[in-house]
């Protein structure tokens, strides 16, 4: 015989632990469990069977896997939590007595826990961490726009959204932001950074407030693993292009609401960049590979050489400089010479794909009424120069009435031009006015898009997202819905002729020929006979053609109906998992279907309704 | 001690050549010195003030103490200076002594009061009149004194009022609010003053002692002016420590100023910043002791709906707008509502936006993660592919005619061997026998109660049938009859010489028509069963055609008979049956018997009369069974809508359990030579299959839904009672709850 087994010794019994319990090991206040269970990314498990994990009770409870609390209780952020808790009373007490150089040295040396090894731990790798950093990305953006109070100090607002300007910078430095979307939410972006696909919202630019229904506490504990997150992240990513981290921050542009512009990238220069760097002389003068790539682009883009590159050397050079360094305004970093820039970083670039430059030839000027952090990340992301008037912030790279200016973003309806100089018009004329959807659209396109349908005051077209639906969802873009529906009505007349016809038939004499017609569909050579018989009956070519597609229609919807009918009986073969597995599908199917019917009849109801609106005006 | 000075001065010198620690040495000296002269000062000048002692304590000793107390406060204002001194003579047992000059020798003297011979005690005490002391007075409870005074004379106790005298009391005598029970004398007593000032002091939070000053002059007993000891109290010389500074001390000390020199120590430790350093974390390849938690799985991303100008379509309508504002903010598919804006600047701030990323961390703390496998499979590929009825051909497609019954429910069909003629009977009592090509009748018995079954003997020679009505059996010879096989039938059922009876006599009666009353009409051989054992409800045959079995139902015997034709003889093939016995079945080929009871499906070995088999099926009441022609395979319909197929070689369990009819089952048949099955139900349908069995053991059985027939009615709520193939054709003939018995063709 073997061991007797007690009850509650092994299997899931010890595998689990419910919540209580594990604070209770613990030793430390739910709130502090809690926060642990944030900060490492421990979560409740399901057990397959409840009563076996608790007990015999089935009770709603939470079970954590006891490996993970016990992995816990070694954690050094539990024991700089206690720590916390000894510094909060020893503070109280100090402040209590009225000691306040006591209170004033404790709170110096208070404890403070960091995250460096939780990251480490739950992020092995950086892709890891990469792939994980759209919650994070989400926060910040979130945190960055409230405003900052009693609960929110206004040192972590400041670094979210010094975070979120250094996303922003890298983004546009590597210029890797593939899609974008204007939601009633926010704006979803999504770049693809290492190969990961990054998708992050941002709300619009109005003032939140926290709801009294949300934990602050929660939120404030995940943000601080997000910031300490996107820090080691952001590092990483900045050593790896070789840029310097944290960017240096220029206060006084700071301060005068230059956003991101505040950030300057600094290469680092480090001594290894000297063998990698190359330079030859020609004829006393030093050409470096940045040189050599300009002429490549030269010759390259000589056919479609555009006005500002051909009209002078000075104002091109900028331009091309944007990939490296992000510092639009002329500044004494930008003077340095060109040699010191890697050359074999740069030649990499090269090859980039076109929709990252998709509007490098262009330079936008964004009107005071739109979102200037939007549409100048947008922008700049792809290549483009953007401007903006004084009052959207300072650090406008080019001024309002730069001639190379060619696009307007602007969103406010259309005015009279009527006392405008004859400078003025001739600069409205030369420029593109276009609304802010058009950037997005571009963008999501891939390609520049006509700039007519989105010019001032005209009607948008649907702003759709750019990343799709399930699979066989209702398409908005795609317009088969008209030639469906004509195709329904054709139908159902074919049908009310087809009963006339064969009402006609009992008189005529062709119902023998149909007849043969019939059989003869779905089978080449029948057909041909058939046709052959047609034609000797006198019948001319088109009513056959007409009559076989007739029967050809009719005798596929027979086909179907016998499929399904067959499929059907089939399913009594099936075993009740594989049913109930069939049924979930379908059901699923079906709700999919009558989600897209829906859409489709709104949208030839819209378009019927459209027709008689047009008909009654015209 | 001067002289002694200078020699530990230059041993100092010897040891240690530190000039600080010999600058500290000096001064420690000259301290000394400085206190020795002014010792001597104080000394001389103490002397004179001694002789004031003596008057203040006089004063303070003549006054009485209520005047005392009364003029506290100005008795400390004169006695400040001198308190200090004085405030001790309470501490002296005897009183203080006067210094005067002698008369005689001319010297001072000490002169001490007279001391008096009354006791320096309470006056309280004085009088008390009871003199026991401060022992418990419940002693004397019971005791009509209270005490003994002085004299030891008993003290009687005084009388004491009741309430109304005591009440009476309070009002009458004006000291009666500062008076209290003493419980010495048993009554009450006036507090004197001193006990109301205690009182009143405790009242106020002050110290009960009146005398008590807090304030008191710190009495200087060994320092101050003339206090000073000139002779040291231990005469060991002067430990080296009190001028020699440590050297481990000094050790330490160096170590510290190495230390800040060094600068391993500052005078303000900085700021601990709670700002984190950034720096490669992932240049290191090291492993992490555990696998990281499963990622989280990413949010949905937005969909058209949620543009800020979706295209018009998207947009809700009122009533779904309603529906939405309706429900729970939990069971809503999506937790926006789409809305169009014509151009971006009219966009507002979305109001649920810290809602849902705190919702959304929610999910990633609190709620378990499981890993589910997304099927991403088409589900038709979930329906088994099986060959197309199509090519199974034949069986029955339509109905090819009706042959109706008027008088209620056709209840059984039977088919002749030869699957010329067909008999059914319904509940009106009604036997007909039709040909099942036409359906014209062609014989029609008429008996009393309801007919539960009908069977053809499967015999070629012979042709009769054998028809179940209550508690009876009969046999009928059906009309036109060749001369052959008439003979032979009428020799078998009615045999000129009765077989002998067998040794036990068995309940069951066989009766014979007698040849003088013999007609077509009437049954030529009747088997009485035992009365109240119900109707047979089946009759079935032993492929013989020698044995038939009849189950009855609704009595209340045993239900099963076997009847043997040959010998007219019938018996109980059970004892005693565990639960109602609902079919039963002959194997085709072996001696083997299916006794089919609620639940269970048990097989007996009818030669060696033992229980070979129980099948379970699972279904909760059985309502019929069929094995196949090949005797390894049965079939089980239940009136739980399910049909069970077992093969018998196999397990006990059912190989394929299939529920398909929407009510229970009726009747099920195999086809005797097609691969063909079907069974009805009282949903009116009568599903045909095609079920092939193969002789190979490694193959399942094949079992094809062929084909729904419909077009019996539903009444009351019975549907086709039962079905039967014919022999020879794939055909088959149904009989319904509508009366109707219909003949299915291919």
């Amino acid at each position: 015989m073997g061991r007797i087994r007690q009850k509650g010794k092994a299997g899931a019994a010890r595998a689990y632990i419910t919540r209580t319990a594990a604070v209770k090991k613990l030793q430390c206040s739910l709130a502090d469990f809690r926060r642990l269970c944030i900060l490492k990314g421990i979560f409740p498990r399901e057990p397959k069977n409840k009563k076996k994990a608790n007990k015999g009770s089935s009770a709603p409870t939470s079970f954590y896997y006891t490996k993970d609390i016990a992995y816990l209780a070694h954690e050094p952020v539990l024991k700089k939590l206690r720590e916390h808790k000894a510094f909060a009373k020893k503070l109280s007490r100090a402040l209590g007595r009225g000691e306040w150089s006591s209170a004033k040295s404790l709170e110096e040396n208070k404890p403070v826990y960091r995250l460096d090894h939780i990251i480490k731990e739950r992020y092995p790798t950086f892709v890891d961490a990469l792939r994980d950093i759209d919650d994070a990305l989400c926060m910040i953006y979130l945190f960055a726009s409230l405003p900052s109070g009693q609960r929110l100090p206004s040192e972590l607002v400041e670094n979210c959204a010094r975070l979120s300007a250094e996303w922003q910078l890298y983004i546009m430095h590597s210029q890797s932001l593939r899609k974008a979307f204007l939601s009633i939410k926010g704006v979803y972006y999504q770049a693809e950074v290492m190969d990961q696909t990054i998708t992050w919202l941002v709300p619009y630019q109005f003032t939140q407030n926290i709801p009294s229904d949300v934990d602050v506490r929660v939120m404030l504990t995940f943000l601080e693993l997000y910031q300490t997150l996107l820090g080691f992240v952001f590092f990483k990513l900045y050593t790896d292009v070789g840029l310097v981290y944290p960017p240096p921050l220029d206060v006084k542009k700071y301060e005068a609401a230059a956003g991101v512009g505040a950030f300057s990238l600094q290469e680092a220069s480090h001594p290894s960049s000297a063998l990698v760097h190359k330079t030859v002389e020609i004829d006393g003068r030093k050409i470096s590979g940045k040189d050599v790539r300009q002429t490549i682009k030269a010759i390259t883009a000589s056919s479609d050489i555009d006005m500002d590159s051909v009209s002078n050397l000075q104002t091109s050079v900028p331009e091309e400089n944007q990939d490296e360094d992000f510092v639009l305004q002329p500044s004494t970093k930008s003077t340095e010479p060109d040699t010191s820039l890697p050359t074999l970083k740069t030649l990499e670039s090269l090859p980039e794909p076109i929709s990252t430059t998709l509007f490098a030839p262009y330079t936008f000027l964004l009107s005071r009424e739109t979102s200037r952090s939007i549409f100048e990340f947008l922008v700049r992301s792809f290549g483009g120069k953007v401007g903006w008037p004084a009052s959207s912030g300072g650090g406008s790279p080019i001024d309002e009435n730069d001639p190379s200016i060619t696009h307007v973003i602007i969103d406010r309806p259309p005015h009279s031009y009527k006392s405008e100089s004859a400078e003025e018009k001739e600069r409205r004329l030369r420029r593109k006015y276009v609304q802010p959807q058009w950037v997005v659209d571009c963008i999501n396109a891939g390609k520049i898009l006509l700039e007519e349908h989105y010019a001032q005051g005209q009607t948008l077209p649907p702003h759709i997202s750019p990343f799709g639906e399930y699979e066989g969802a209702y398409d908005p873009a795609a317009g088969p819905l008209g030639a469906q529906a004509e195709l329904e009505e054709s139908d159902s007349e074919a049908e009310s002729g087809e009963e006339a016809d064969e009402k006609d038939d009992v008189d005529t004499g062709d119902h023998r020929l149909k007849k043969t017609l019939k059989d003869a569909v779905g089978d080449p050579s029948a057909l041909r006979t058939a046709e052959l018989a047609a034609e000797a009956a006198g019948m001319d070519y088109d009513a056959f053609e007409k009559e076989v597609g007739k029967l050809g229609k009719k005798t596929k919807r027979e086909q179907v109906k016998v499929d399904n009918a067959e499929e059907d009986m089939n399913k009594m073969m099936m075993s009740n998992r594989q049913r109930k597995l069939y049924e979930k599908m379908k059901h699923s199917q079906q709700k999919k279907e009558t989600e897209r019917n829906i859409l489709e009849a709104k949208k030839r109801a819209l378009i019927k309704q459209k027709r008689k609106e047009t008909k009654g005006s015209s | 001690m001067a002289a002694s000075d200078p020699q530990k001065h230059s041993k100092k010198r010897k040891q240690v050549e530190d000039e600080p620690d010999t600058h500290i040495h000096q001064n420690a000296v000259q301290l000394e010195m400085l206190t020795d002269d002014e010792d001597g000062a104080e000394i001389s000048s103490d002397d004179g003030e001694a002789d004031e002692f003596p008057e203040i304590d006089t004063g303070s000793d003549s006054e009485e103490d209520f005047d005392a107390e009364d003029n506290e406060d100005e008795d400390e204002d004169e006695e400040d200076d001198s308190d200090g001194l004085d405030s001790d003579a309470s501490l002296h047992v005897f009183p203080k002594a006067k210094t005067v000059t002698s008369d005689i020798t001319g010297k001072p003297k000490r002169v001490y009061p007279e001391i008096e011979p009354d006791y320096d005690s309470d006056s309280s005490t004085e009088d008390a009149p009871n003199r026991v002391g401060n022992v418990p007075m419940h002693w004397y409870d019971d005791l009509p004194h209270i005490g003994y005074d002085i004299n030891g004379k008993k003290v009687l106790r005084p009388a004491r009022g009741d309430e109304l005298d005591k009440f009476l009391a309070t009002v009458e005598d004006p000291n009666a609010w500062i008076s209290a029970f003493d419980k010495n004398l048993q009554m009450d007593k006036p507090l004197t003053n001193e006990e109301l000032d205690i009182i009143r002091r405790l009242y106020q939070n002050e110290n009960p002692d009146a005398s008590y000053d807090p304030y008191e002059p710190m009495v200087e007993w060994f320092t101050g002016k003339g206090k000073e000891e000139i002779m040291p109290l231990s005469a060991a010389p002067e430990p080296k420590r009190r001028w020699i500074s440590s050297k481990w001390e000094k050790q330490k000390i160096m170590k510290i100023v190495r230390a800040i020199r060094q600068g391993r120590i500052v005078p303000n430790k900085p700021k601990s910043t709670n700002k984190l350093e950034f720096y490669a974390i992932w240049s290191d390849q090291s492993s992490t002791p555990h696998e990281p938690p499963p990622p989280a799985p990413k949010p949905h991303l937005p969909t058209n709906s949620e543009s800020y100008n979706p295209p018009e379509e998207y947009l809700p309508t009122d009533e779904e707008r309603k529906e939405w504002e309706e429900k729970d903010p939990e069971d809503r598919e999506r937790d926006y509502l789409p809305q169009k804006y014509s151009s971006l600047r009219l966009v507002p701030a979305y109001n649920n936006f810290i809602k849902e990323r705190f919702s959304r961390q929610l999910d990633l703390y609190l709620a378990p993660r499981v890993q589910r496998v997304k099927l991403n499979i088409d589900p038709k590929s979930l329906i088994p592919k099986l060959p197309s009825p199509s090519t199974l051909k034949p069986f029955p497609n339509y109905k090819s005619l009706t042959f109706s019954h008027t008088k209620g429910r056709a209840r059984c069909v039977s088919i002749s061997p030869d699957g010329a003629w067909a008999a059914s009977g319904d509940e009106g009592g009604t036997v007909s026998i039709w040909e099942v090509n036409v359906g014209r009748e062609v014989k029609r018995w008429q008996f009393k109660g309801k007919i539960g079954a009908v069977e053809w003997c499967p015999r070629t020679d012979v042709c009769y049938i054998v028809v179940g009505i209550e508690e009876e059996i009969h046999f009928l010879i059906p009309p036109n009859l060749p001369d052959s096989v008439y003979l032979l039938t009428k020799s078998l059922l009615a045999p000129a010489t009765l077989p002998p009876s067998p040794a036990t006599p068995s309940p069951v009666k066989w009766e014979t028509v007698s040849s003088d009353t013999r007609s077509i009409d009437l049954p030529i051989l009747s088997v009485h069963l035992p009365p109240s054992s119900g109707t047979p409800t089946q009759i079935t045959w032993h492929r013989r055609g020698d044995y038939v079995a009849s189950v009855s139902t609704g009595g209340s015997q045993s239900a099963v008979w076997m009847h043997q034709i040959s010998r007219r003889h019938s018996q109980a093939p059970f004892k005693k049956v565990k639960g109602s016995v609902q079919a039963v079945l002959f194997h085709p080929t072996k001696p083997h018997f299916f006794v089919a009871t609620q639940q269970y499906i048990r097989i007996y070995n009818l030669a060696e009369q033992h229980l070979l088999k129980t099948l379970t099926p699972g279904i909760k009441w059985i309502s019929s069974m069929d094995v196949h022609p090949s005797g390894d395979h049965l079939i089980v319909g239940g009136y739980d809508r399910k049909l069970c197929w077992f093969d018998l070689e196999l397990s006990d369990k059912p190989y394929k359990s299939l529920r398909y009819h929407t009510r229970a089952i009726r009747s099920v048949h195999f086809h005797p030579t097609y691969p063909l099955l079907a069974s009805s139900s009282d949903d009116g349908s009568i599903q045909i299959f095609h079920a092939r069995v193969y002789n190979d053991l490694l193959t399942d059985p094949l079992i094809v839904p062929l084909k729904i027939l419909r077009g019996h009615h539903v009444q009351d709520g019975l549907g086709v009672l039962q079905v039967r193939w014919c022999n020879r054709q794939p055909w088959l003939l149904s009989g319904g709850a509508d009366g109707n018995v219909a003949v299915w063709c291919t």
